[in-house]
């Protein structure tokens, strides 16, 4: 799978825990499948609870990003209460795309309410790297 | 054995000149409906479009079967369990060849096999069955798999399935044609001369080529049906553990994935139907397979011994009306083959993130992912195309070497 912001970098895989994400080693970027998201998720026994987070953004400033699996535009979507995050997600539900970053600002967010294996393992991962 | 393959191909002939009658039949009225001499030139066009299409499928029909699917040739590293039960399978079936081993990167359960050539066979598991079966159960499916090889099923099938695309292909054209030319044509005939006999053959020949499709279809789903318990039937000879094809069968029915992969002429190779949404509740006239549930009841009912006769009996059992499946000759054939008891551990459930977790990776060993564990506890999955020397793990920083063979 190639970074939808790179052109031709191929993403690495990380596993660690049992989770697993695509991680794009130029740009940082981060790709979650679908299905990973609902094992995560679901592992963490709230999959309601990031979905009914993500609202639709009509006007957008970014350019639009293609899904690395079946190349077509996503659409952005904005994730967060108090400092929203535009995040890209495909439309045929494929999975999410988070910006360098992006994922490190919403976990910073969910930090005093959440504290499951899924930010365990992202911030286990990003607060080392810059 | 023998007696099966020599009943199988004598059956087979029969029903395959009954298609072959039906795919003349209607390329004779097609033609008497153009023309009153035309059915003769009729005939020969179905003969040779059918002819032609044979030939397709005789030299390359495995390649098409199994790029069509997307399966993709492995070596023994990436599934070693499955070489060894193929190796095994090959052995107590006394097959000259080893077939070539192929993983279909598929999360639905399935399997199949192709061998127009005895020498050129190959079966293709997809990775979502490997992963949610134990070896007792693998060994049964490729047991099944092999004895369609055997049974020379594949070889039939084929031309069978390319009698059925010609059938189809002809009477879809001439429906079209026939349907779009009928506003022209109409009026300069009437005019022509007095032509009531075209119009009673032209009636004829619409009614034979929309018919023509429907009853051959209904007869190659009827012949795959029939090899389908035979190949369970052989199986179970094979392995003599039949509880294992049983349990394997119930988990590949137990999963609502489809092969996507999958169409409608390919489908009766599989071991089990690959498209389950569509057409689920249909009536038994028109499923390439068998019941899962009642494959799975005569395999469980057998519990003398794992003879031929003996699924012959399960099946009269469970069927309730005897149908003879097996051939008398073969029947008699009492090697005293006893049951085995089952011999790998019952794979407990996991966590269907550890299974996703399973099937992803080896997906990716099919597709030459290169992986690296590192000391920290994180892994690493490259992708073929990764094009730098080294790699660091994102985590404690270690940068590892990238070594491509």
């Amino acid at each position: 799978m190639d970074c939808p912001v790179c052109s031709n970098e191929p993403m690495i895989v990380l596993e660690y825990n049992n989770i697993e994400i695509d991680f794009c080693q130029s740009c940082q970027g981060i790709w979650l499948d679908q299905g990973e998201l609902e094992l995560l998720l679901g592992s963490a026994g709230d999959s309601d609870k990031i979905t009914k987070m993500l609202k639709e953004k009509v006007t957008v400033h970014e350019k639009p990003r293609r899904c690395p699996i079946c190349l077509k535009k996503m659409r952005k979507i904005e994730l967060g209460d108090q400092r929203p995050v535009m995040i890209d997600q495909c439309r045929q539900k494929h999975g999410l795309w988070f910006d360098r970053g992006e994922l490190k600002d919403i976990l910073e967010q969910l930090q005093s309410q959440n504290d499951d294996a899924v930010l365990k393992f992202l911030r286990d991962i990003f607060t080392n790297s810059t | 054995m023998w007696e099966v393959i020599k009943a199988n191909q004598r059956k087979s002939w029969v029903l395959f000149s009954l298609m072959g009658t039906v795919l003349i039949l209607l390329g004779f009225v097609i033609g008497a409906s153009v023309s009153p001499e035309g059915g003769l030139i009729g005939l020969i066009i179905a003969l040779a479009i059918w002819i032609i299409m044979s030939f397709v499928s005789y030299f390359s029909g495995d390649s098409i079967m199994l790029r069509m699917s997307g399966a993709q040739l492995v070596n023994h590293n990436v599934h070693p369990q499955l070489f060894n039960i193929v190796e095994e399978m090959k052995i107590a079936s006394g097959m000259k060849h080893m077939p070539k081993v192929y993983i279909i990167p598929q999360e639905a359960p399935n399997a199949f096999a192709t061998g127009i050539h005895q020498d050129q066979c190959a079966v293709a598991v997809t990775a979502g069955l490997l992963s949610r079966l134990n070896r007792d159960e693998l060994q049964g499916v490729i047991a099944h798999e092999m004895s369609h090889i055997m049974n020379r099923d594949v070889l039939f099938m084929s031309f069978a399935g390319t009698l059925l695309g010609s059938i189809a292909i002809i009477s879809q054209v001439f429906l079209r044609g026939t349907y779009y030319s009928s506003f022209s044509s109409r009026r300069y005939r009437s005019s022509s001369r007095n032509n009531q006999g075209d119009g009673v053959m032209l009636i004829i020949a619409l009614a034979v080529a929309i018919l023509a499709p429907v009853l051959t279809q209904l007869l190659y789903f009827a012949i795959s049906r029939k090899r389908e318990y035979l190949a369970d039937a052989s199986a179970v000879r094979l392995t003599r553990y039949p509880q294992g094809l049983a349990s394997a069968l119930e988990k590949i029915s137990s999963s609502k994935l489809d092969l996507t992969t999958a169409t409608k002429i390919t489908a009766p190779l599989y071991i089990a139907n690959p498209l389950k949404q569509k057409g689920k509740k249909l009536s038994d006239l028109t499923s390439t397979h068998p019941p899962i549930s009642e494959r799975v009841k005569i395999l469980r009912g057998m519990q003398q011994g794992v003879n031929l006769n003996d699924y012959q009996v399960s099946f009269n059992k469970v069927k309730g009306q005897p149908e003879l499946l097996i051939p008398a000759t073969a029947l008699k054939d009492k090697d005293p083959l006893s049951l085995r008891q089952g011999s790998s551990k019952k794979k407990g459930p996991i966590s269907p993130t550890q299974q996703a977790r399973e099937i992803g990776d080896l997906i990716r060993r099919v597709n030459d992912f290169l992986f690296i564990s590192c000391a920290c506890g994180l892994t690493i999955k490259l992708p073929a195309n990764y094009n730098r020397s080294q790699v660091q793990c994102p985590r404690c920083q270690k940068k590892y070497h990238v070594q491509k063979e």
